[in-house]
Parts: C-alpha cells; sequence; structure tokens
C-alpha cells in the first residue's frame, strides 16, 4: 500500500457519472472502474440510472474495523 | 492603550465581487478606523493611486476569481514596489482565492481565506494578534435535564403510571437474576485492591456466565470474530489520541441557543476505528457520542475483560474498552452507553457510571418487545440498572424503537411513560426519546402521505401535553427516509434536524450519509456529510420555525387518548410483565413479539 493510501482513515468514495445504457452496465463500469484503480475490497453505495447515465457513489474501503490502520502507526 | 486609528483603503480587485469588504468595513468603521471603498473593477494602476491620493495606512484587497490569481496578485505587489508605497503601507489580501501561504509568497503582509471574521481582519488593521472569541465559540457539555422538573400536565395519565409503576416494583421486590449478581460481582472486582480477590471473584462471575464467556475467563479463549488488541496498537492509539488532541478546536453546530444538543452513534466493532470516528465527529462538531454494542452480546450472559477489537458492526463492551473510549474523548462532549435491551442491562449501567459516562438508556418495552430479551427477566434487570443510573447520577433516555416493529406511537409512548415514571421513582432523570422517523405505523396508515412534518410534530406536542421532560429525539432522526445518496441522505437527516429544533426539542441522534448502505461498514466521511448538513441547517432556519398543518394538533390529541386508553388497560391487568407478554404494550400483528433471550432465568430470592 502507498504512503498516501495508509493515511486514508478508512475508505476512498468516489463519485462521479458514468455514461451508459442501463442500471446493469453503469454497475459492471463502476466496478472495472475500482478494479483499474486498485481498490480491493469495493462497494457500489448509490447508483441511480437517468437517461444519459448513472451517478454513482464508489467505495474502495482501505481499512476495516479490526484492521492493523496504517495511519496509527508512528511517523 | 487606546489604539491609533488608521486610514484603511479596501479594493475589490474583481469585477464584481465585494461583500466582504463591505462587511469588513463596516466592522472598521464601528471600531472608529476611517474607510474608503474602492469601486470593483478598478485596474492595479487606479488602486495604487487611490492609496497614494488618499494616504492609506493599510490596504484590504480582495480576489474571489482564483483563475489567473498568482499572476494577478503578483503584479500588484511589483507595481505597489515601484510606486515606492510598498514599505510605507500594510497591505492586505483576502477572498475565496486566497490562502494565507499563497499571500506570503507574493509578498502581502496577510492573507485571509474563507471563514476569515471581521475580527481578524480588524486585527490585523490594528497590527495585534488575533485572539479568537473563546467564550462565544467554546462547547460546553449540557445537562439535557436541566430545568425540567417532570410534573404531568395530564394528571390522570400520572395517576395510571403511578398505579402501573406500584405493581412493577412489588413485581420485582422478591426476584433477582445473573445479570443483577454479575453486576454486583463487577462492582467488587472494580472496587477491589487485591488480586487474588479479584480472582476469585472473577471466577465466581463466570459461573453465572455463557459458555463463551465462560471459556475465557477459564482458558483466555476469545470469541470468534474478536481478539485483543497489542500493547504496540495501544501505545500507537494512545500516541494518536494525544496529537489528535492537541490540535482539536472544534466547530459548533448549533446557531442559536435554541437549537438541541446533537449526537452521532458509534460501534464500528474495533474501538480503535470507534474513536477515530468519535475524533473526526467531534472535530466537526458533534455534542454528543453514543456506544453501540454488537448484537450478540444482547444475548450473552456476561462480559469479557480487556481490549478488545471486533471484525463486526458494534463494539465489544467491556470496562477497559470502554475507559479507552472515555479516556479519548474531550472535555465537553457528552457520553452515552446504551443498556435498553439484552442480558447485561445492569452491568452495561454500573460500567458507564463507574467509567464515568454521561447517559444511559433503558426502556423495559423496547428491550423485550423489540430488543428480543424475556419481559420478566428485562423488568427484573431495568429496575437494577435504573437503581445504578439513579446512584451514578446518570439520565437515561427511555427509546421508542418498537416504532420500527410497526407498533404505533401511542402503545410505544405508553410503554416509554411507564419506564420513564419508574425511572423518576427510583430517583433517576429519565429523557422521552420518541422516534423521529418515517415509521411503518405512518406507511401504513398514511400520515406521512404528504409530508414528514406533522406527524412528528404530533408526537412532540403530544409529549409536552402530557409532561414537563426532556425530549431527545431519536435514533436516528429521519430513519426511513434517507437513502444511499449522500446528499439526499444528508439533505434528509439536516430537515428532520430543523424540524426537530423547531419543535423546542433537547437534543437528537443524527444518522451518517450512510444510513442506508448496508454493503459495509460506515465511513467517516459520510458521517461528516451529516454534520455540515444539520450545521447549515440550523443556520438556515436559525430561530424562525416550521409550521405544521392542523392533522398536527389532531394527531397529536389522538395520540394521547390512545396512550391513556392503553395504560388503562395495562393498569387493569394488574402485572406490567403479563401485559407485555400480552400484547398491550405492542402485539404480535403490530410487530412486537415478546423477547425470548433469557426467558425462565429470573430466580426468586
Amino acid at each position: 500500500m502507498s504512503a498516501v493510501m495508509e493515511k486514508v482513515m478508512d475508505a476512498v468514495d468516489l463519485e462521479t457519472f458514468l455514461v451508459c445504457k442501463d442500471e446493469e452496465e453503469g454497475k459492471k463500469l463502476s466496478l472495472q472502474l475500482m478494479e483499474d484503480l486498485g481498490f480491493k475490497d469495493v462497494s457500489i453505495v448509490f447508483i441511480q440510472h437517468q437517461g444519459p447515465g448513472a451517478r454513482v457513489r464508489l467505495r474502495g474501503y482501505v481499512y476495516k474495523p479490526g484492521d492493523r490502520y496504517g495511519w496509527l502507526k508512528k511517523e | 492603550m487606546p489604539v491609533q486609528k488608521k486610514k484603511v483603503l479596501l479594493a475589490p480587485l474583481d469585477p464584481v465581487h465585494d461583500i466582504g469588504l463591505k462587511m469588513i468595513k463596516r466592522g472598521l468603521e464601528q471600531a472608529g478606523h476611517e474607510t474608503l471603498l474602492l469601486p470593483p473593477d478598478y485596474s492595479h494602476e487606479e488602486i495604487i493611486k487611490a492609496i497614494i491620493d488618499n494616504k492609506a495606512d493599510v490596504v484590504l484587497v480582495s480576489r474571489t476569481l482564483g483563475y489567473g490569481v498568482a499572476e494577478i496578485l503578483g503584479k500588484f505587489i511589483d507595481l505597489a514596489e515601484a510606486a515606492g508605497i510598498r514599505d510605507k503601507v500594510k497591505i492586505g489580501i483576502g477572498g475565496m482565492a486566497i490562502r494565507p501561504e499563497l499571500a506570503a509568497e507574493l509578498g502581502f503582509d496577510a492573507g485571509f481565506g474563507p471563514g476569515t471574521t471581521v475580527q481578524e481582519a480588524l486585527a490585523f488593521v490594528e497590527g495585534r494578534e488575533y485572539i479568537p472569541d473563546e467564550v462565544k465559540g467554546k462547547k460546553i457539555k449540557k445537562d439535557i435535564t436541566e430545568g425540567y422538573d417532570y410534573t404531568f400536565k395530564n394528571k390522570s395519565i400520572e395517576k395510571l403510571l403511578d398505579s402501573i409503576v406500584d405493581g412493577i416494583l412489588d413485581y420485582v421486590s422478591d426476584k433477582t437474576t445473573a445479570a443483577v449478581q454479575r453486576a454486583e460481582l463487577r462492582k467488587k472486582i472494580l472496587e477491589s485492591q487485591n488480586e487474588s480477590e479479584k480472582q476469585s471473584l472473577r471466577m465466581e462471575y463466570s459461573k453465572l456466565c455463557d459458555e463463551t464467556v465462560r471459556a475465557f475467563y477459564d482458558s483466555g479463549k476469545y470469541r470468534e470474530k474478536t481478539r485483543p488488541l497489542s500493547e504496540a496498537e495501544l501505545t500507537s492509539l494512545n500516541n494518536y489520541v494525544l496529537e489528535v488532541n492537541s490540535r482539536m478546536n472544534p466547530l459548533k453546530l448549533q446557531h442559536t441557543e435554541e437549537n438541541p444538543v446533537v449526537f452521532i452513534q458509534y460501534g464500528t466493532g474495533c474501538p480503535f476505528m470507534d474513536i477515530a470516528h468519535i475524533k473526526s465527529c467531534e472535530a466537526w462538531g458533534a455534542d454528543g457520542v453514543v456506544h453501540f454494542d454488537p448484537s450478540w452480546g444482547a444475548r450473552t450472559e456476561g462480559f469479557f475483560e480487556g481490549y478488545i477489537t471486533h471484525e463486526e458492526d458494534g463494539s465489544v463492551i467491556t470496562y477497559e474498552n470502554l475507559k479507552g473510549i472515555k479516556d479519548s474523548l474531550s472535555p465537553s462532549t457528552l457520553w452515552q452507553v446504551r443498556a435498553h435491551r439484552g442480558l447485561n442491562t445492569p452491568e452495561t449501567v454500573l460500567l458507564a457510571g463507574k467509567i464515568g459516562a454521561d447517559l444511559t438508556k433503558i426502556n423495559i418495552a423496547y428491550g423485550s418487545l423489540g430488543g428480543g430479551t424475556d419481559p420478566e427477566r428485562l423488568t427484573v434487570d431495568a429496575v437494577r440498572a435504573i437503581k445504578y443510573a439513579a446512584e451514578y447520577n446518570m439520565p437515561f433516555d427511555v427509546v421508542t424503537n418498537e416504532e420500527l416493529c410497526g407498533v404505533p406511537a401511542f402503545k410505544a409512548f405508553a410503554g416509554m411513560l411507564i419506564v420513564s415514571k419508574l425511572g423518576l421513582r427510583l430517583g433517576g432523570r429519565p429523557i422521552l426519546q420518541p422516534l423521529f422517523c418515517y415509521s411503518p405505523e405512518v406507511m401504513v396508515s398514511g400520515q406521512m402521505e404528504d409530508n414528514y412534518v406533522d406527524f412528528n410534530a404530533a408526537k412532540i406536542m403530544c409529549l409536552r401535553n402530557i409532561v414537563n421532560a426532556p425530549i431527545w429525539c431519536g435514533a436516528p432522526i429521519g430513519f426511513l427516509t434517507q437513502t444511499e445518496d449522500r446528499v439526499q441522505s444528508s439533505l434528509m437527516t439536516a430537515l428532520h434536524a430543523s424540524l426537530a429544533s423547531s419543535l423546542g426539542v433537547d437534543a437528537i441522534s443524527i444518522a451518517s450519509a450512510d444510513e442506508a448502505f448496508s454493503g459495509g461498514p460506515i465511513s467517516v466521511p459520510a458521517r461528516i456529510d451529516t454534520l455540515r448538513a444539520t450545521q447549515s441547517a440550523f443556520r438556515f432556519f436559525g430561530k424562525s420555525d416550521i409550521v405544521p398543518t392542523k392533522f398536527a394538533e389532531t394527531w397529536a390529541r389522538e395520540i394521547e387518548s390512545g396512550i391513556e386508553t392503553v395504560l388503562e388497560s395495562v393498569a387493569k391487568n394488574g402485572n406490567f410483565v403479563d401485559a407485555l407478554y400480552k400484547g398491550l404494550l405492542g402485539s404480535r400483528e403490530e410487530g412486537a413479539y415478546p423477547g425470548r433471550a433469557g426467558s425462565g432465568t429470573v430466580i426468586k430470592k
């Protein structure tokens, strides 16, 4: 994990608008996008498709409760 | 020493934006300084000429637009140098596009970014250090129950409650439970100075526990999905808390004195992550935090010991975990440890009291009808728990979560009032906690078809008509109106917060913007979203009110009358515990099922 990612308290949310034909395609694109960005533990928090595409809020968990958090390490 | 009056020139280096300068101008004039505000859209040269012509002592330049800001401001300073005024005139720059670092880099005497106050600009003009108004901004821990005398305005309801409470106290007088005994042992363990005595008390304690907890005391075995925290982790956490506390300057959510205190609920499973969430929420203005324990904790007899982390929702209650959390809190933060359901209610309240919690949560009706605990067991346990709450001077809220099962508000409120009256009788300070949400009752009956205002308002109006008691809307407000969209979710929370404030309640519990998301843990940014939204809503409404329609009063009267009818039936039944089993305070048809955890475990003394 990069030094910057270790400073993320818990998760990185990515919000955007994906051009796609329906919600199903939006979901596939969302997961692909997060995978391309290197996130391992990914959730689609919110997706709504209307007309041109899908408004999405995607989440990559960096740390979940019970993990050993990088931001707790001494500098 | 009197402040020397200055001649201050205010110059918007923008095509149109000069509101900030106008506000500062007013502040400077009130402080006795002479000011001259130039119109927007002056060229650099025109501003420099105005400085020279007016013999200004101080110049405040504003710049809102961010495009090309460094070049534009750099040119302004160069021209001031060339005109020979740079060393004679103090020049400050402020505005949305400005950061102090940029101002210093470009050669300004000061830079004021977004959020700068008039007082800061005044301090710069007068050449003194800016000291924030500490008293005004300082957060003070508030006693939610202050000013309430619990006088019943509805005397017939009070009479019924007194009769039911008499029955409860009589019923429990010859009964005890393993939970009551464990709490007594825990108290001795905590108060003992002798390690071998502690050890023998622990062995006695373990005999009153479930197998999983007993295995911990007998052989050090942890429950699945839990583990002890290491020394290194604990040291890191202490360092983290010390470091964060040294730079804490919490925001204040309230805009007026009438705004309620705002609680958030934590329970990530891990005490470290809990503390991380708590510190972030405190920084963003949360006034109080509520401890959530794991759902299995409610169905397990006995508590573990030590610092324990948990991979799922809910943070394990141990003395050490709670103490660690308590020690991390800011002095102004209200801390509540919930004990409203489950098989460890007395010990939970005891631990909370010993460690210094401000509040706890106890409700027999909800805990046994919607929380899964046997009514008889919880009644005996809760009476002991309320006594501990009174002993440790902890007010407790009585939440009506059974509304979420489908129990109508009037029945849930009847249960809430019974437990509140019981609390008063035992020397406690109960806080009414009606749900402030889109409950199943209204989904079916349609009271919220038009708006979310009237029925919520009716609940508060009804309670105010019955008794002079503190009200804390829960939990969380707006529940079942939020979606996974963080903007919609935050807005719903903020609107409910404003409605609660308009109705004059004392406290609210708010969700995060992740409230409707069930695919993973709540994130810290999602918590900050709703805190910010609530703060903005309080600012928006100020002391103005939200006006419900005429239905609110009608429904308030209907709820009050319904409560009285329910209490009459409970009083007539003669036995509160039996009334819970029979469904008088919420029936199976309505979604309330008497809990089975702890069934048949009450012991005759």
